[in-house]
């Protein structure tokens, strides 16, 4: 029999739509949830009254984190705006890198080599793996399941061992620049590149079979934080969350870019539209991520060009026009709309992040009856980073 | 050894009543020393188990092999500030951690550690542990009410609702214990389980036994039900305000629990300090076979390492489903298995109920 909670000590609807909560009565209490705060990730904050252990209702605050970055893009040169954008959602930068500079080819009238696409659809799904495991060990970690993310956290490791091999650097790689990338595959990465995959195929076994199959996983999970699938088209709701509403909605599939129209895989979708099912669709992706990594290895070319010819980049100036360049990170659709005006500097940079629309608008329509201790859990499980809400 | 220091207090003229003062004075030093000493090696057990759990190596930096971990933490503390929030009652906010160690440490006194080794040999021992565990909740509830926090208040809250519920639950598994042993003093349910490892309660008593420690889990606010003090929803529940000593006390308490809690349950359920090989020919005659500490101590280990285990693999348990499987589940159980325990006594079942009703 379902849980239902007695709800009628909760505050009545005003005529015009909002609550009347009034914070003297004693049955209310505003609680904050950040800006410093274990249970939410990164620099935001949830405001919450709860009537009781549940949140009757819920208001999110960023700003925390804001840097100005697209504004600070304004005056840069397309060079120097590199980096910058990999900044922007610190733990998967090479979205950023990929989308600006895809941006700017196009708008350049520069097309990268093919060979320098097919390292780059490699380093996308490489960051890919890199977000997923951090999810876990977040997802885990939000309802008090430390091991988690240790194991995803050595995991991840393995990854950015491969990543400082192929562009000397760990975290921010800047290795996506216009026209191509900056270096081909060193010697023996391949086989490195096996034994990783490996070794992450095994630590998700051990993932799946402790957090998983948990009972008390699956109780804090199953049934929590529904997303309706109508909500999908007007929230702005992409990537896993919606797949895991069972929308198989999939920019490497609907509309492929690099070489994804080469490689072969269904998008992963989910039934339930609940936190455990999000969380399963997710482990499924890094799975298929996997596979993809393993396929690019196969059929990638070991020889051409890299990097595609380049006016002086410091005079570089690109003619007006505007453009908007989509792809799908590990949270969903993420795009870059640039537009120039024939000078040396982007008129504008703006930043369309899956986090924002997620963690702003749509937690705070989850938030409501839900318990506090699932605050936390249901944040993590839209997966937002919130260096990327405030761009 | 109580005689030879009687004969020289004796000898140094000390009055009577002086005399069984002092003895009993030693006799709390000579159990609260080791027990301190265990609290917080316990600590740095939990931190290399977990940290081997995570593929990590946990404290080395301090002595060998991070021995003197627990020392250097407590030295920390000890030189910390005490700090007394804005709005705070000044007075129950330095109490409640007392209130919360007294009990812990005061439960100790019944304990038998071996067959004669127990500082006060109370007949209703079980029923003073009963009284004292359930206090402890009193430390908790003042501790989030003085601090004037909201995360501290939803705590206590929280905290409170949990250990009186699966007190019950508690309750009745140790009603199951009494039953077969027809004694609430511990050393007696010890003695009514000779006869080596078959014939531990643990065995007729099993869903009890299960539910005892679960309960106890609870009891201590430990994970996967460590609501108390979630950490991703209310930062650390009821002591978020407390710092240096003030707060380890806490820390202590909480650890002297489970400490108890653990070896309870070696008492009631695995034989307390008897030998798993009793009884087993080739091992009749050695030492292997007789009664001592030692079994109590690693019985206890056991059951504290099952503590750090949950911990390192269980994610947290939602409040009201804490208190669903407190109510609907396990005091039914315990209810139902009562009543096959006073059939099986009846009916004289197996080694434990042998002697029957006129064991009782």
């Amino acid at each position: 029999m379902a849980y239902q909670p007695d709800r009628s000590q909760y505050p009545q609807r005003r005529p015009d739509g909002t609550l009347d909560i009034d914070l003297t009565s004693g049955k209310y209490l505003k609680l904050w949830q950040g800006p410093q705060h274990p249970g939410i990730t990164g620099n935001m904050s949830v405001e919450l009254t709860v009537c009781g252990d549940e949140v009757v209702a819920g208001k999110t605050h960023v700003g925390y984190l804001h840097r100005g970055f697209e504004k600070l893009m304004e005056r840069r040169t397309f060079i120097q705006c590199f980096p910058i954008v990999c900044r922007i959602c610190v733990p998967e930068p090479d979205f950023n890198e990929y989308c600006y500079a895809a941006a700017v080819e196009e708008l350049a009238g520069i097309t990268s080599p093919e060979r320098a696409n097919w390292i780059r659809t490699l380093i996308l799904e490489m960051g890919r793996i890199n977000s997923y495991m951090m999810y876990l060990g977040g997802q885990a970690g939000s309802l008090g399941q430390g091991v988690i993310g240790q194991w995803t956290t050595y995991a991840r490791d393995l990854m950015l061992d491969r990543f400082e091999e192929l562009t000397g650097a760990r975290i921010y790689h800047m290795f996506i620049l216009p026209g191509g990338v900056r270096d081909g595959l060193p010697e023996g990465f391949k086989q490195r590149m096996e034994e990783t995959l490996k070794e992450i195929e095994s630590i998700l076994k051990d993932v799946y079979n402790v957090m998983y199959c948990n009972a008390v996983f699956k109780k804090r999970t199953v049934g929590i934080g529904y997303i309706d699938p109508q909500l999908l088209d007007s929230y702005g709701i992409t990537g896993p969350t919606a797949r895991a509403a069972g929308v198989a909605k999939d920019v490497r599939r609907d509309q492929p870019y690099l070489v994804y129209d080469q490689l072969d895989f269904e998008p992963i979708t989910g039934k339930d539209s609940d936190i455990y099912t999000r969380a399963d669709v997710r482990r499924r992706d890094l799975l298929m991520s996997v596979d993809l990594i393993r396929q690019i290895l196969a059929k990638m070319p070991d020889s051409g060009e890299l990097m595609a010819k380049l006016p002086n980049v410091l005079h570089w100036q690109i003619p007006r026009g505007e453009t908007y360049i989509r792809g799908e990170c590990s949270r969903g659709e993420y795009g870059y709309y640039l537009v120039t005006d024939g000078s040396g500097y982007p008129r504008r940079v703006n930043v369309r992040g899956p986090s924002y629309t997620h963690a702003v608008a749509l937690l705070e329509r989850l938030i409501v009856n839900i318990n506090i201790a699932d605050v936390a859990a249901l944040m993590v499980s839209l997966h937002t980073y919130p260096p990327e809400i405030e761009r | 050894m109580v005689e030879s220091i009687l004969s020289l207090l004796t000898l140094l003229g000390f009055p009577d009543w002086l005399q069984s003062v002092i003895i009993i004075m030693l006799k709390i030093v000579v159990i609260l020393i080791p027990l301190l000493t265990a609290v917080a090696y316990f600590t740095l057990a939990e931190r290399k188990v977990i940290a081997y759990m995570h593929v990590r190596i946990g404290p080395n930096r301090v002595g060998p092999r991070g021995l003197l971990q627990p020392i250097a933490d407590a030295v920390k503390l000890m030189f910390k500030e005490i700090i007394i929030p804005h709005g705070a009652d000044k007075a129950l906010f330095l109490f409640a951690p007392v209130l919360s160690m007294a009990p812990a440490l005061a439960a100790w006194a019944v304990i038998p550690f071996e067959a004669e080794m127990v500082l006060a040999q109370v007949d209703a021992s079980l029923l003073y542990i009963l009284a004292l565990t359930s206090m402890g909740v009193y430390g908790v509830i003042i501790a989030g009410w003085a601090s004037n926090s909201k995360y501290a208040l939803l705590g206590a809250m929280r905290s409170a609702a949990q250990i009186v519920s699966y007190e019950i639950a508690m309750g009745f598994a140790l009603v199951g214990v009494l039953m077969a042993a027809g004694s609430i003093n511990l050393g007696e349910i010890v003695m009514g389980q000779q006869g080596g490892f078959w014939h531990w309660y643990w065995l007729p008593l099993f869903p009890l036994f299960v539910i005892y420690f679960i309960s106890g889990v609870a009891e201590t606010n430990r994970a996967p039900f460590d609501v108390a003090e979630g950490e991703s929803e209310i930062v650390a529940g009821f002591h978020v305000d407390y710092s240096g000593m003030a707060f380890a006390v806490f820390f202590l308490a909480e650890y002297a629990n489970m400490i108890l809690v653990a070896m309870l349950a070696a008492l009631m359920f695995l034989g307390g300090w008897l030998s798993p090989f009793e009884g087993i020919g080739i091992f009749a005659d050695s030492w292997l076979a007789a009664p001592s500490i030692l079994w109590l101590l690693v019985k206890t280990s056991l059951f504290m390492f099952l503590y750090l285990w949950f911990r390192a693999t269980f994610p947290r348990y939602r409040y009201d489903q804490i208190m669903r499987l407190g109510w609907k589940v396990f005091i039914p159980i315990t209810i139902v298995w009562i009543l096959v325990i006073g059939v099986a006594i009846v009916a004289e079942v197996g080694p434990w109920f042998a002697a029957g009703v006129a064991h009782g």
